[in-house]
């Protein structure tokens, strides 16, 4: 069981180390994931916004949508804790 | 050689964090240890994630410094600021990290409750003698 977890596991990390040869390097400027949407966000927040702050406006603003299912997630998992946390009265099925 | 250790290094990092991460939740028997292996996960891919929003160079965290005037978009270098859409993203990840910390602490607890231990194999054998 310890072995095969074992293998497995260097089998992952060889495939991961194989595919960062893909990923461009670490902050170069001109990586694809600085320059899709980011460039909009970093000159239109000022005027969409008036936030100077842009990690605030894309979470408030831009993506005000994930925000909100942000919240849904921490309030469900609240309600989850609730319920499995709660002390069932005696007499209840459940003799927990 | 050196060239491509500069610059590949951190992801290795990562790839090591997760590593351990990933052999705590497959190999140790205890749940609590579990969970911390899980989270020590989850911080490697936040960690990774981070790590793509740096740019080389004269770069600072993405808060506009002249944020007066109309036209104050127009004079921005975005070869300036840190990209922030990663730095976001990560933000609701450690939210999304956090709820299942909770439930997973709390199913714990309702393990423990019932079979008196967290050790998994003995979890088994309760199970087994009900």
């Amino acid at each position: 069981m310890k072995t095969t977890s074992f293998v497995l596991l260097v089998l992952v990390v060889a495939v991961l180390m194989y595919g960062t040869a893909d990923i461009p390097k670490w902050g170069d400027p001109n990586a694809p994931a600085s320059n899709h949407v980011s460039p909009y966000y970093l000159r239109h927040s000022i005027e969409d916004t008036a936030t100077p702050n842009v990690v605030t406006s894309v979470l408030a603003d831009y993506r005000g949508y994930d925000t909100l299912g942000e919240t849904t997630v921490v309030f469900t998992a609240g309600m989850a804790c609730l319920l499995l946390l709660k002390r069932v009265k005696s007499g209840g099925k459940d003799d927990v | 050689m050196f060239e491509y250790l500069v610059d590949y290094y951190n992801y290795w990092m990562f790839i090591g964090l997760m590593a351990i991460g990933f052999y705590a939740m497959m190999v140790k028997r205890n749940l609590v240890k579990k969970i911390i292996g899980m989270n020590i996960f989850q911080s490697a891919i936040v960690f990774f994630y981070i790590s793509t929003s740096v740019k080389r160079g004269s770069v600072t965290v993405p808060i506009l410094e002249h944020s007066a005037g109309h036209d104050a978009g127009h004079g921005i270098d975005i070869m300036h600021y840190a990209n922030p859409l990663p730095h976001v993203l990560m933000l609701t990840a450690i939210v999304v990290m956090v709820a299942t910390l909770g439930v997973a602490v709390a199913v714990t607890i309702m393990i423990y409750r019932r079979h008196g231990t967290l050790e998994e194999d003995e979890i088994l054998a309760s199970v087994r003698r009900r």
